[in-house]
């Protein structure tokens, strides 16, 4: 594994990926490590330069950090470009406008995004094979930049033995469950599973909305309205990628059919197509103070400063609003 | 001495051939004169049926002229309507754009509206929120405090 720090020329692709040590969905860890070894060899093999930037948000007292499992787990793997970033709890509860929300993945994914190397970006979830087509995308480099690529996701039938994944297994379309597909204008719908773009364009519209921390539901689908509403150009990259079941947020909805205002990822009704958002100057974290440890893992130790306003509602504007100011 | 031969009722043969002749002359006159009259009748008649024809045709174009007359004053009063009509259109087709452009506004306005609607109610979640974690957190503090738990002494 290459460690935090070590200073090369920067890749062609940064993969953005958050998580903690919670079993979230059951064997989180494995289902991890899993993609991550199979995205990395498939990469490596199609000689596509590349980092990985994990970012633990919120880590669970007295557990150990998934940031360490993860250099154990690749320790041997020398050629594992990785850069682990572990955030102090602190920055949740300052940042929390909803008690309910035990994890905010977007402002995680920012802080990946602040610090990305690579000439693209992708953000994506822990376990999220890329296809074969998407490989050969990245390896022919033909991407462009100020284009934002969404892939629809593909969901496995959960009863299949993925003990080994390979192409076999995620391209036979006997083990395919549901195609999640994608439409313009904003190709939304699972879009937190893969958002592609260079990174120049990601830092101009300020990763995903900060200021509406209330849900973390559909977060990723307002990115995409962001980046529709700032005359980037949103594209299906035309292959899928794959995920292992339909996912948690399918399996628990029903429980908060009911009671939309009490689901753990917030009111699913709020108002994402109609708001975007324009962050602050110290978006991911940016402001915080970094400290590494000795195995490479950067710690964000909680400074007030790094913590923007708790309201501020004039970075709240309707598209439209967003649309002039672009123009 | 003539005088006795006509009371006698006598002319002499060379008066009487002059007023044979003259007799011819005047029968021959009479037989043209009559031949002519005929002629000149036949050409009457045949003037007359031309000029009955002409009168009837006259009487035909005068006809023709006040039906034409008529229906010129008809597509004259059509033409009248259709240029009222006309203006009217263009009228209705200059409302219509306006009412089209005002339509358009509207829509925009609408939208422009909605967003903002949209636009508070994502301010007041947020107010919602952060009223909500500092209630949390205010009562926290309160409960912290010695002597809390027990409430206010009176």
């Amino acid at each position: 594994m290459i460690p935090a720090g070590a200073r090369s020329a920067p890749p062609y692709l940064t993969i953005i990926v958050t998580g903690r040590n919670d079993d979230f969905g059951g064997d989180f860890n494995g289902r991890f490590f899993q993609a991550l070894h199979f995205n990395h060899q498939q990469l490596a093999a199609a000689d596509v330069t590349h980092e990985f930037v994990f970012v633990e948000w919120r880590p669970i007292d007295k557990r150990p950090l998934l940031a360490s499992l993860l250099a154990d787990e690749f320790a041997e793997l020398k050629s594992l470009p990785l850069r682990s970033y572990v955030v102090d709890p602190a920055y949740h509860d300052a940042l929390s406008l909803n008690p309910r929300l035990q994890f905010q993945e977007f402002i995680a994914k920012n802080v990946g995004l602040r610090r990305a190397r690579g000439e693209f970006v992708l953000t994506t979830n822990t376990d999220i094979y890329l296809s074969r087509g998407v490989i050969d995308c990245l390896q022919r480099r033909t991407l462009e930049h100020g284009v934002l690529y969404r892939a629809a996701r593909h969901d496995l039938r959960p009863d299949r033995d993925v003990s080994a994944v390979d192409w076999d297994l995620l391209e036979d379309e006997r083990n395919c469950e549901v195609v999640n597909r994608i439409k313009p204008p904003l190709f939304t719908n699972a879009s937190g599973d893969f958002l592609l773009l260079d990174c120049k364009t990601s830092h101009r519209l300020r990763g995903f909305n900060e200021v509406y921390r209330v849900a973390k539901i559909h977060i990723d689908g307002n990115f995409c309205l962001k980046a529709h509403a700032s005359s980037v150009p949103i594209v299906d990259i035309g292959a899928p990628v794959y995920h292992v079941g339909r996912g948690t947020f399918h399996a628990q909805k029903g429980m908060y059919r009911a009671r939309p205002g009490e689901a753990p990822w917030g009111d699913m009704r709020w108002r994402k197509s109609g708001v975007v958002y324009d962050n602050g100057d110290g978006w991911g974290l940016g402001l915080a103070p970094e400290r590494v440890n000795d195995r490479g893992t950067t710690f964000l130790t909680f400074d007030w400063h790094a913590v923007g306003p708790m309201v501020d509602l004039g970075r709240v504007v309707s598209p439209r609003q967003r649309q002039e100011r672009a123009s | 001495m003539r005088r006795p031969f006509r009371i006698l009722g006598l002319v002499r043969g060379r008066s009487y051939d002059a007023l044979e002749e003259q007799q011819k002359k005047a029968e021959t006159r009479a037989e043209r004169l009559a031949e002519q009259l005929e002629a000149a009748k036949a050409n009457s008649r045949l003037w007359k049926a031309k000029a009955e024809e002409a009168t009837g045709a006259l009487k035909t174009a005068k006809e023709d002229t006040e039906t034409a007359q008529k229906q010129w004053r008809h597509a004259e009063k059509l033409r009248e309507e259709a240029d009222k009509r006309r203006q009217l259109e263009h009228e209705r087709t200059a409302d219509l754009a306006l009412l089209r452009q005002r339509l358009e506004d509207s829509e925009r306005e609408l939208i422009v509206a909605r967003e903002q609607i949209m636009a508070f109610e994502v301010k007041l979640d947020i107010l919602e929120g952060a009223a909500n974690v500092l209630d949390d957190r205010t009562r926290d503090v309160i409960a912290r405090r010695p002597g809390s738990e027990g409430g206010t002494a009176v």
